[in-house]
């Protein structure tokens, strides 16, 4: 498994929510290729000293997302079948996590929504300047 | 078949109230964590659990079945302070383990014994805290136990060996033991256990699941244009643990319902309202301090 998942037991973020969070990331970035099989449960608790109950249960959210597959006695893959959806799918999860930060943040800070707007505006013209 | 169930369990030690009205449930297979400051109570409990100490009230079941002999042969414990044999090597320890138990994996005891550079033909007196510790670990992993109750089992050892005994009760749920251990240590806590329990003076003050308490137990943070606000109700609602008022700037512990906090802060006129994600050592800290101050603070701050 050449992927390295990390995490931060200490973090106010469920540890089952930053495995499901950094598979996806993985997944999107192509990290973990498509077919490609996951530690077994008990293998990733104590790569990671985490509960495996914890792992279990980002397994099973992971599947129910459709961004993995268990086969019974063989282990968890990252599924095969629409790999393109499945990573966009997963991109997407991790984009909109961070856009969502972004502007509770903005919004914390007093900006409205027509503000808030605005600049997403302006970063989306400012990354995809070629496009325009 | 090793499900602990603990019903409103109560010790006294004369007018002293160790333990009072504690109920837990440790599903079978899975790691629970006793959490508590000194003298909270987690050690009686771990008697209590054992025959060693006999509850005036309350109930200890495992798989349904109350302690007996037959149910203690399935037990494996760890002590807060190790009884090890001071006269007695290391080995001596494994051999009577070997005698006293018929499913004692005297195999894996040494494999225990060297993971964590412990000589066997050392004598008890010459261990350190932290060896003594890890040996008395050592042997109760290798009793294949279903039940595993640990007082304090990382207690002395460096961090390396810390986060082993960590892997070793994951890989003894993993096999499908079940374990309740005790911690100073809130972060390996947090790593390990799936439930926790926080025990103060005796009683249980705070228990759930570790990642169903940090999604749902949430800071939020706001701020007044003024020092004079009224909060409207928010700190008498249940969901609100706490409330802390320093100047314009309040900050609620919710228990539930944070995104909803947010709203009903941002409708009464503060800005910067912010969720602020908890970590179990801050859960624990908030079960666990004094809310009386806090009351005064709210009581003037919400005029």
């Amino acid at each position: 498994m050449p992927v390295v998942l990390t995490v931060d037991p200490r973090s106010g973020v469920p540890i089952y929510l930053q495995v499901i969070e950094q598979v996806k990331r993985s997944v999107a970035l192509g990290v973990l290729a498509a077919g490609e099989q996951l530690p077994t449960v008990k293998q990733l608790a104590l790569d990671l000293t985490i509960n495996p109950n914890t792992v279990a249960k980002a397994y099973r959210e992971l599947e129910r997302d459709g961004v993995i597959e268990t086969a019974p006695g063989r282990g968890s893959f990252v599924k095969s079948n629409g790999v393109a959806e499945t990573s966009r799918a997963a991109a997407a999860d991790v984009a909109r996590a961070a856009i969502e930060s972004a502007v509770r943040e903005a919004k914390s800070i007093g900006l409205s929504a027509d503000d808030i707007r605005k600049i997403a505006a302006t970063a989306v013209d400012r990354w995809f300047v070629e496009e325009a | 078949m090793s499900t602990i169930r603990i019903n409103h369990l109560k010790k006294t030690y004369g007018p002293f109230v160790a333990v009072d009205d504690l109920s837990i449930d440790v599903p079978e297979g899975s790691v629970f964590g006793l959490l508590g400051p000194n003298g909270a109570g987690k050690t009686t409990t771990f008697k209590c659990m054992l025959g060693l100490a006999f509850p005036q009230e309350g109930s200890i079941e495992y798989g349904g079945r109350p302690l007996s002999t037959e149910v203690l042969a399935r037990i494996a414990y760890v002590p807060e302070k190790t009884v090890l044999y001071e006269w007695m090597t290391v080995a001596e320890h494994v051999e009577m383990q070997r005698r006293a138990y018929k499913d004692f994996n005297t195999a894996r005891a040494r494999e225990l014994l060297a993971q964590f550079s412990i000589d066997p033909r050392k004598k008890a007196r010459n261990l350190s805290k932290g060896m003594k510790t890890a040996t008395m670990v050592a042997l109760a992993i290798a009793r294949t136990a279903d039940v595993l109750i640990l007082d304090e089992p990382t207690s002395g050892l460096d961090p390396i060996n810390q986060r082993h005994v960590l892997n070793l009760i994951i890989n003894e749920s993993a096999r499908g033991a079940t374990v309740i251990f005790s911690s100073h240590q809130v972060g390996q806590v947090e790593r390990a256990a799936e439930h926790i329990a926080v025990v103060d003076h005796g009683r249980i003050v705070l228990q759930g699941a570790v990642d169903d308490l940090k999604a749902d137990r949430k800071i939020v943070e706001g701020i007044f244009p003024s020092e004079s606000y009224s909060l409207d109700g928010i700190a008498s609602d249940g969901r609100i643990a706490r409330v802390d008022a320093t100047g314009r700037i309040v900050r609620l512990l919710a228990t539930d319902g944070a995104g909803e906090f947010v709203n009903r802060l941002e409708a009464l006129g503060a800005s910067g309202v912010r969720v602020v994600d908890l970590n179990l050592e801050d859960i624990f800290l908030y079960a666990v301090s004094p809310k009386e101050a806090t009351a005064d603070v709210v009581a003037e701050g919400s005029k």
